[in-house]
């Protein structure tokens, strides 16, 4: 049964992508991820350190990660800090934590606006930003939002208003596959793909097993259009500097 | 309308075509076959398993492959493989020559901003007193520091160590201290190679140039090093006028302080060709510094060097320049 959207999206579209780095002059790091157009969802991350030192019950022989989410109206409340918490979990998982022990590297998210599907672009963003950063990453993190309607359909990256009419949500955060670069004129025709995995899931509302993984299969679909955007953006421009041919 | 690679400068058709085209040829030069690839994370690095060879920062070993865990470009150096990120952030060394803006005025010490995530500290201790003597510095200096330098003035100074309260400099030589008549550019800190030489005389414009390792590079008239014998005259009057001001200069110091308009011009071209160099992202050396004013004396006006013709006439010329040292060499 076809669902129409308010905005004219097929159920597996997502919305216009956009993503910059580097914004932030006294950032070690930054990167700012919006999706969406005309109205949109827009995170703004920003990325110090490694700083010498870890908090007071952090393992010392590993690096800590300390989340600081901003909202963008009104004080930090308990929404902000279960935010910080799944931010922090899913940062470490990616974060190479013992190249740096016994320092603290601070993500801060500012939400600039929020149309729906916000902890996703969040996460984008702070991955872009750790990136932008160089801090060490074993693999890159992209990450969706999947909702289920009442009519058990299911539709990727929603809007605030559909959001609200869903009976169950779950956001995803899927690692992102290695690829082989290729020499020129090799015959190896497609990279090897790292096994599917799952790095995070929250999930709000009920929904019912086969539901949840309808979800994943879908999500995990939509994750192969968004990796790609993340590694086109990512692709560092190679400037003209002859230093090393001269 | 053409504008590229984050270039605000509007290019017509054929401009833009030009421009292309020389990048591209200097894109083909640079990189050899695939040794100089760019990665991003999680990427394969090929490597030659049967020669040893060393990880290096930015990659990891993972199923007996080399993947890279940030992203930037690979370097080789004899057996070392490593990635290089791109976007680097100044990472101070000691050693290196530097050029700030001073902040702040605190107890014993100026706060400089070095393009640094962090503010640099210079010590009263570690600055030359303007009497040339060798002495503790006492409480009298200490409330004579605005003397030496103030708020907004741009300063010239060598990287000491990273201490407890920060990064710290010195400023000891006669080279280093208080920069003034000139420009202040900043520019991104990877085009600026760490080099035997970064104070640079340039004789036949009469103007200094000094390339600071943090991207802050100072243009300005020349200044003779001051000679400490001279300085005794000036220390007397400074016992009755602590701090010289600013408006009320006699007439033979207003005098010594005009610069003939001829070098505030070679000034202003030196500027503005950094300031092309940098858009254009070539690293900017003493050479092509030079090479870019003698090509900037044919224009009428100075600030046709900012305009698209010239930007595009500078790549040509570097991609000539790259392409015959390859042959040469």
């Amino acid at each position: 049964m076809e669902i129409d959207r308010i905005d004219g999206r097929s159920p597996n579209q997502l919305r216009p992508l956009a993503c910059s780095r580097g914004i932030l002059n006294r950032a070690h790091g930054s990167a700012s991820w919006s999706q969406g157009f005309p109205r949109d969802t827009k995170v703004l991350a920003a990325v110090y350190g490694p700083k010498a030192g870890t908090k007071k019950n952090e393992n010392p022989e590993r690096a800590c990660i300390e989340v600081i989410w901003k909202p963008k109206t009104g004080q930090s409340g308990k929404q902000e800090k279960e935010y910080e918490m799944i931010l922090k979990r899913t940062l470490q998982s990616i974060c190479i934590l013992t190249i740096n022990p016994n320092t603290t590297t601070s993500i801060i998210i500012q939400v600039v606006q929020d149309d729906g599907s916000l902890l996703p672009c969040a996460i984008n963003a702070a991955c872009a930003a750790l990136v932008d950063a160089g801090i060490p990453l074993k693999h890159l993190a992209v990450s969706i939002c999947c909702c289920l309607a009442s009519s058990g359909y299911v539709i990727l990256d929603p809007t605030k208003q559909e959001e609200e009419g869903m009976k169950a949500f779950a956001y995803l955060v899927f690692p992102n596959s290695i690829k082989l670069i290729l020499p020129e004129g090799s015959s190896h025709a497609q990279g090897e793909r790292m096994e599917d995995g799952i790095v995070t899931s929250v999930t709000h509302g009920a929904m019912s097993v086969e539901d949840y993984f309808h979800c994943l299969d879908r999500g995990r679909a939509a994750t192969a259009k968004l990796s790609d955007f993340l590694r086109r953006n990512l692709q560092p421009q190679v400037l003209a500097d002859g230093s090393k041919a001269g | 309308m053409g504008r590229m690679r984050g270039l605000e400068i509007p290019l017509t058709q054929t401009q833009k075509i030009r421009l292309q085209r020389a990048l591209q040829k200097l894109e083909s030069l640079s990189s050899k076959a695939n040794s100089n690839a760019s990665v991003t994370v999680a990427d394969s690095i090929p490597v030659n398993y049967d020669d040893g060879f060393l990880k290096g920062h930015g990659t990891s070993e993972l199923n007996g492959e080399v993947i890279a865990t940030v992203c930037g470009v690979v370097e080789r150096v004899n057996k070392l493989v490593y990635v290089r990120t791109l976007r680097a952030r100044y990472k101070p060394e000691v050693g290196d020559i530097v050029v700030g803006r001073v902040i702040e005025v605190a107890p014993k010490r100026w706060r400089i901003d070095i393009n640094f995530s962090q503010d640099a500290v210079l010590m009263l201790s570690s600055m030359n007193l303007p009497d040339g003597i060798q002495r503790r510095r006492t409480a009298v200096d200490e409330l004579n520091m605005r003397s030496i330098f103030e708020e907004n003035d741009v300063v010239c100074a060598e990287v000491r160590g990273f201490h407890h309260d920060g990064l710290q400099l010195q400023a000891r030589s006669q080279k280093y201290g208080k920069l003034e008549r000139g420009q202040l550019l900043s520019i991104p800190p990877y085009l600026v190679k760490r080099r035997k030489q970064h104070f640079h005389y340039i004789e036949e414009y009469g103007i200094d140039l000094i390339l600071g390792c943090n991207g802050f590079i100072w243009v300005g008239e020349h200044a003779e090093p001051k000679d400490d014998m001279v300085i005794d005259e000036q220390a007397n009057k400074s016992d009755q006028i602590l701090k010289p001001s600013k408006y009320s200069m006699t007439l033979e110091e207003q005098e010594r302080a005009y610069t003939p308009l001829e070098t505030r011009q070679n000034v202003c071209r030196t500027a503005n060709a950094i300031r092309v160099l940098s858009t254009l992202g070539f690293s900017v050396t003493i050479e092509i510094i030079m090479d870019t004013v003698t090509m900037s004396m044919s224009l009428k006006e100075i600030h046709e060097m900012l305009g698209s013709e010239f930007c595009v006439l500078v790549a040509e010329r570097e991609a000539e320049r790259r392409s015959s040292a390859k042959k040469k060499g």
